[in-house]
């Protein structure tokens, strides 16, 4: 799960998908197995990885692949445009919570009845992110969750211990300097540690009732805000550049801690901050209390879209991306997450040190609703983190608009708390 | 003979806004339209006057609409009066002989000639809060650095800013167009009558300029109104900064909802407020100025 804010790479992914549905997603030539067009939304220093298991996917399969290369930000906008008129990629890597979404809208496939239907060997929460209503839409690529990375040196220098509570990281900030203790990013999906380490939560779905604006997750983004009004904590007031300027504190050195997961990793350890990748460290949230820090299950599926005139070369290419082989791959190399226990047997994933610093996080992480609004619950939750942040509302009433809008366009089913 | 016209009229003009007008009714969504690529019948129901009173009752979750609508009112009248006045300062400076004028024409043109989307990411590095360049200026030189695009009207201002620097160029060029079609005897006249600069700008410029003014003014305003890029590309979904249309544009296309028929009614209502100020400009300018 990564929330990344529009930059000009953003426009780069709308012009190739532009051009992508201008010819068509390509059927067949008569022989051979039609050509397969895979939307990779990863990250400049991830996408070379996928890039070539992709191409060499291909090759051993007897199929062409042609990557595109889509922002994340823009990639659910740009797939559902493309999927409604009947073009797009063949397979698309979607966020877990896009699945339930899209499944529901019949822009991807069931793949029920196929052989990647096969939850053996998977973790059970990145699998469950792939179901909707009992039949399976994808097969989880990569999984991931929120942790605290830190700078080691200045931890070190300041002898001060990574926190594991708020109480803790306040205590620490002082020979931290003050706010360049921690940088918080004022969006959504970063809101979330603070309102699960709290108790809190977005929306029960089985009660169908909504807690955005209940005591505990108004209590959790209160915390959040005494951090930045004790100066133990700093955040970019302005919402577009937040992700960016967090990254660039970090690697710059100007900032001791951020919260940020795996995917984040790759790209940190070419800042100059962490040209010794043993100076990042990786550990749990901080909680109210001592190890109750939690924070969002994230990650990724692959699907096929509906209407694909290359099913089976797609369905033989997410086999083969999925394979145990190539989450090794891909964890050794990128330190992301496997979804398959048998990739987390392998002796060079469990010494890989980002993947071996994750996985107890990644183990009581809080699993997200896997509603097809789930997708849709963070833009007002954005609004309201960062107006909250920037202290123009109270969190109480800032939730409380959060749960109106909840509930009169998105859930209106739902009651609220 | 006039066929040929009323149908191409109908089907490129009135078909289309008809079908507008029709979404408003409904309850129509991305989950409910058909589509036959997908073999979906369409499944969406008439809810009659629900979404115009949804929207009008001016609930945050129907993007608050009456302080979205004062919110568009000030960001189109600023954008406005800036790039007119702008725009007519910098035309008169140019309407005189002087070196290198063509130089200076072309050089005032080059925002009008980038493309807004880039422009915009520009903007929106010039100002980050941390990084920027504007920041940067002003702390060197010991003023306060605000949070141009954060969560407040200081993010109002910022974007109206860039639409000034976007927009001036244009006023600039039909102003400078509608100064030099300006008769120099009118000048010379006035000159030998005695009269001040400041009186033959009043008495010569301005009345000889009013019905290009008239027109570009007229234009700017339909146009700001409408301006989603500048908006949308600087500050997102940013509630300080939302206007009608970018309101219209998150609930059509955003991450949230495919909500078409509550886009479709902020698209009916932003028709319904231009053609009202269109039509009492027009009243005010045939009977000079007076309205009723």
């Amino acid at each position: 799960m990564r929330r990344r804010t529009l930059n000009a790479m953003s426009v780069m992914g709308l012009a190739s998908a532009l051009a992508l549905t201008a010819c068509g997603s390509g059927g067949g030539d008569g022989d051979g197995p039609a050509a397969v067009t895979f939307w990779d939304t990863s990250g400049p220093a991830e996408s070379p990885v996928f890039a070539r298991l992709a191409q060499d996917c291909g090759e051993a399969g007897g199929y062409q692949v042609d990557i595109e290369q889509v922002a994340f930000d823009q990639a659910l906008n740009n797939y559902r445009n493309a999927a409604q008129g009947g073009q797009g990629p063949d397979v698309f890597r979607a966020e877990v919570a896009w699945v339930p979404q899209l499944a529901e809208n019949g822009l991807i496939q069931d793949l029920s009845e196929t052989d990647l239907a096969d939850p053996a060997d998977f973790l059970e929460t990145p699998w469950s992110s792939t179901q909707y209503d009992g039949r399976t839409y994808g097969v989880p690529q990569v999984t991931d969750t929120l942790a605290l990375l830190y700078n080691r040196d200045l931890l070190d220098e300041a002898g001060v211990e990574p926190p594991t509570s708020w109480a803790e990281l306040a205590e620490s900030a002082p020979p931290l300097g003050g706010e360049s203790a921690i940088f918080l990013n004022n969006d959504a999906y970063y809101a979330l540690p603070f309102v699960y380490g709290a108790g809190g939560d977005l929306v029960d779905t089985e009660a169908q009732e909504i807690l955005v604006n209940s005591p505990e997750a108004v209590e959790g983004l209160t915390t959040a805000k005494d951090l930045l009004d004790e100066g133990a904590a700093q955040t970019a007031l302005d919402q577009g550049n937040s992700y960016g300027n967090m990254k660039a504190a970090f690697v710059a050195g100007d900032v001791a801690m951020i919260i940020d997961g795996p995917w984040a990793v790759a790209e940190l350890l070419e800042g100059d901050a962490f040209a010794d990748p043993e100076n990042l460290g990786i550990a749990p949230v901080p909680g109210p209390e001592d190890g109750a820090g939690n924070s969002p299950v994230g990650g990724h599926d692959y699907v096929i879209r509906q209407g694909s005139a290359a099913t089976e070369s797609a369905q033989d290419l997410i086999a083969c991306l999925s394979s145990t082989e190539s989450q090794i791959t891909v964890a050794t190399e990128l330190g992301l997450l496997p979804t398959r226990e048998s990739a987390y047997a392998d002796p060079a994933v469990a010494a890989q040190p980002i993947v071996s610093a994750f996985s107890p996080v990644i183990e009581r992480a809080h699993p997200r609703p896997w509603i097809p609004e789930g997708g849709e619950l963070f833009d007002p939750l954005k609004i309201a983190y960062s107006d909250i942040l920037a202290g123009n509302v109270e969190p109480q009433d800032a939730l409380d608009e959060v749960a109106t809008i909840y509930q009169d366009t998105i859930l209106t089913e739902y009651s609220v708390s | 003979m006039v066929l040929p016209v009323v149908v191409v009229i109908g089907v490129l003009v009135l078909l289309p806004l008809g079908q507008g007008l029709f979404f408003t009714f409904t309850d129509i969504n991305e989950g409910n339209i058909a589509n036959p690529f997908l073999d979906r019948p369409s499944t969406y129901d008439v809810v009659g006057l629900a979404n115009y009173l949804n929207v009008l009752s001016g609930e945050p979750a129907y993007g608050a609409f009456w302080a979205t609508l004062v919110r568009t009112l000030i960001w189109t009248f600023s954008g406005v009066f800036f790039h007119y006045v702008i725009g007519l300062g910098l035309a008169m400076l140019l309407n005189r002989p002087m070196r290198f004028r063509s130089v200076y024409r072309v050089l005032l043109i080059l925002p009008w000639a980038v493309p807004a989307f880039i422009s915009a990411f520009s903007w929106r590095y010039l100002f980050n809060a941390d990084y920027g360049l504007i920041n940067w200026a002003l702390e060197s030189v010991g003023l306060p650095t605000p949070v141009w695009l954060g969560q407040s009207n200081i993010a109002l201002v910022a974007v109206i800013i860039v639409n000034v620097w976007l927009g001036v160029p244009f006023m600039m060029v039909a102003l400078l167009g509608g100064l030099q079609a300006i008769p120099a005897d009118l000048y010379e006249a006035a000159e030998i009558d005695g009269a001040t600069p400041w009186q033959r700008f009043v008495h010569v410029t301005v009345p000889a300029l009013r019905s290009v003014s008239n027109t570009v003014i007229l234009l700017g305003v339909i146009w700001t109104f409408n301006m989603f890029a500048v908006i949308y590309l600087i500050t997102g979904p940013n509630p300080n900064t939302r206007i009608l249309i970018t309101y219209a544009f998150e609930r059509f296309f955003s991450g949230a909802t495919r909500d078409y028929a509550i886009a479709s009614t902020y698209g009916v209502l932003i028709l319904s407020v231009l053609l009202v100020f269109a039509t009492v400009y027009r009243r005010a300018l045939k009977r000079q100025g007076e309205v009723w």
